[in-house]
């Protein structure tokens, strides 16, 4: 108050000057408030970044980082201003058209990873149908080693994706989903081409003439004939003619293609006669068939001369029906239960055509013919 | 009178020049982006990343603060509340850095346990495989579940490699996937031997 009182009694303008500097000073210190626009912009921005925004809106995520560092940096040189010119309106409008942009991208973001996440199930389920479907046809043709290897391999994959689909990661679950088709079309090159060979006209056309010869014969002679459909994995015996008696059976390990060389596994196909019954045999009883016969060894040289067959490998042989059970898999073979090889023995004399065909029932066959990556 | 308003303007001129010092928090500032780095070295933005990046934000937004104070009036500049927002950082970083290790560690024990598992149930589906009838009832077959048990081996090294890489939740997920078909595979042997007793027991 004494210097208030003293300075009013000795120069007023003194006072004056100093109201003048204190006016200029102190708004100084409460500057306005900043638009609340600009938190809210920067939470957009962290909410786009959980949604995901750099992935599925990377364009339009990448403009609005732009557009808001472009306002900040606006901001910035506003806040630089002295206060009394500073106008944060023009930043709040831009601010908020920026959190509009910002609401169309996380709307945006969301479709997209919706459709994402149907069409990653949607592919998942139809890659479960194919490896389901590929699954069977393996087990079908007995193709044990490399097309289950790689059908493992793309089940694998399906589950994991399955995991991401489960935490939302519709990237990380597609990726796994690519693997597992990679996996899949390896295993159909493994598995299609025997597979074709059952839908394939001019072979069930030839399998059908041995099926009918062999029988015609039994009819015409009164005597048995033995059919034997790999595919079905059972064996018939026809009795003047007709179907008596029908086995399970077990094949080569590779045994629904056509034997080609020694040591292929592959089950012969072809139109062959029992020309030796052995009473006693590693694997029970057993009759042996004249494999190779005429037409393979023709067959045999042909595809020798084209290049198809190793130039040192043999033709093989001993092809026998034979006891041993008919769960395990032969080198080529046609094996019997025991109690089943012993009816067979007894009822099959020397000399009897045997019909060694892929299906004998071409009508109701191949209706599992898996579907070929890529296709819808 | 004089002397009044001579040490008036000697404090105004005071204030200017301290004003006219304030310098951007440098260190400050080091520290923090130090703090940030070592946070996302750490692993941060993998097995913490919603907390890494709001700190990694936070550290934008004081630097931002930096650049509004740097381009103001000297008499105006004030980094105070660039600094408070640098040690906030700062210590948000040190913080959650701190969890890092427990998060990875959680992470890698929970792959390391899945690896295990896996190991166990394809060591259990050969130990079955090799005890199994000859044939495998239905249509299963045992040079199917070979090849499947081949294909689950062949898995293995891939799995060990997500854990050195420290993919810790693929791998895990990878460990599940193994151990749920290998228990698979074991499954369908169980069964075809539980069929294969059913029929001795029928001929009893």
């Amino acid at each position: 108050m004494a210097f208030f009182e003293y300075s009013d009694k000795r120069n007023p303008k003194i006072l004056v000057t100093l109201g003048f500097l204190l006016s200029l000073i102190l708004p100084g210190c409460s500057p306005p408030p900043l638009p609340p626009e600009v938190g809210l912009a920067e939470r957009m921005n962290h909410d786009l970044w959980k949604a995901q925004a750099h992935v599925y809106a990377s364009e339009e995520y990448q403009s609005y980082k732009t557009t808001l560092k472009n306002i900040m940096d606006d901001l910035i040189r506003e806040e630089a201003r002295f206060i009394w010119f500073r106008d944060y309106e023009p930043i709040a409008e831009r601010l908020k058209a920026v959190l509009r942009d910002g609401e169309g991208i996380l709307e945006k973001v969301q479709e997209r990873k919706e459709a994402k996440r149907v069409n990653t199930t949607r592919q998942l389920s139809d890659l479960e149908e194919r490896l389901t479907g590929l699954d069977r046809v393996s087990l079908t043709i007995n193709e044990g080693r490399l097309a289950r290897r790689s059908l493992i391999k793309a089940a694998l994959m399906i589950k994991e994706a399955g995991l991401f689909l489960d935490r939302g990661d519709y990237e990380g679950a597609a990726s796994r989903l690519t693997m597992a088709s990679g996996y899949i079309k390896a295993s159909e090159d493994i598995l299609v081409p025997i597979f074709n060979r059952y839908t394939d006209k001019t072979l069930i056309k030839k399998w059908r003439r041995w099926v009918d010869e062999a029988t015609a014969e039994s009819r015409e002679k009164g005597t048995s004939a033995i059919v034997v459909s790999k595919i079905d994995r059972n064996l018939s015996i026809y009795k003047r003619g007709r179907p008596f008696k029908t086995y399970e059976i077990g094949i080569g390990r590779n045994g629904l293609s056509d034997k080609l060389l020694a040591g292929d596994g592959a089950t012969p196909e072809g139109s062959y006669r029992v020309i030796k019954k052995l009473f006693r045999s590693r694997y029970r009883k057993a009759l042996l068939l004249n494999y190779p016969n005429d037409e393979d060894r023709r067959e045999f040289l042909r595809l020798k001369k084209m290049g198809l067959i190793p130039k040192r490998a043999g033709m093989g042989g001993l092809i026998e029906i034979h006891g041993g059970g008919k769960e395990g898999m032969t080198y080529g073979c046609v094996s019997l239960e025991n109690r089943d090889m012993d009816e067979v023995f007894k009822l099959v004399p020397l000399g009897t055509p045997v019909a060694i065909v892929g299906t004998a029932s071409p009508k109701d066959d191949i209706s599992i013919t898996p579907k070929k990556v890529g296709d819808d | 009178m004089k002397r009044l308003l001579k040490y008036f303007t000697y404090g105004l001129l005071v204030m200017f020049i301290l004003a006219g010092c304030a310098k951007q928090p440098t260190e400050d500032i080091n520290a923090a982006q130090k703090a940030v780095e070592d946070l996302k070295a750490a692993g941060g933005e993998k097995y913490i990343p919603e907390d890494t990046k709001k700190v990694d934000d936070n550290l934008s937004a004081a630097l931002n603060e930096i650049k509004a104070q740097d381009s103001k009036f000297a008499l105006s500049k004030n980094y105070d509340k660039a600094k408070q927002m640098l040690a906030q950082v700062k210590a948000d970083a040190e913080k959650v850095k701190t969890d890092v290790p427990s998060k990875k560690e959680e992470a890698k024990k929970n792959a390391l346990a899945g690896q295990e598992e896996a190991r166990a149930s394809i060591k259990e589906a050969k130990a079955l495989l090799s005890k199994a009838p000859i044939g495998k009832g239905a249509r299963a077959d045992i040079e199917a579940l070979k090849g499947d048990i081949k294909g689950l081996e062949d898995s293995v090294p891939e799995l060990q490699q997500l854990i050195e890489k420290e993919d810790y939740v693929v791998a895990t997920d990878k460990a599940k996937a193994i151990k749920e078909k290998a228990d698979g595979v074991s499954n369908q042997i169980k069964e075809a031997m539980q069929k294969v007793k059913g029929k001795e027991g029928g001929k009893k």
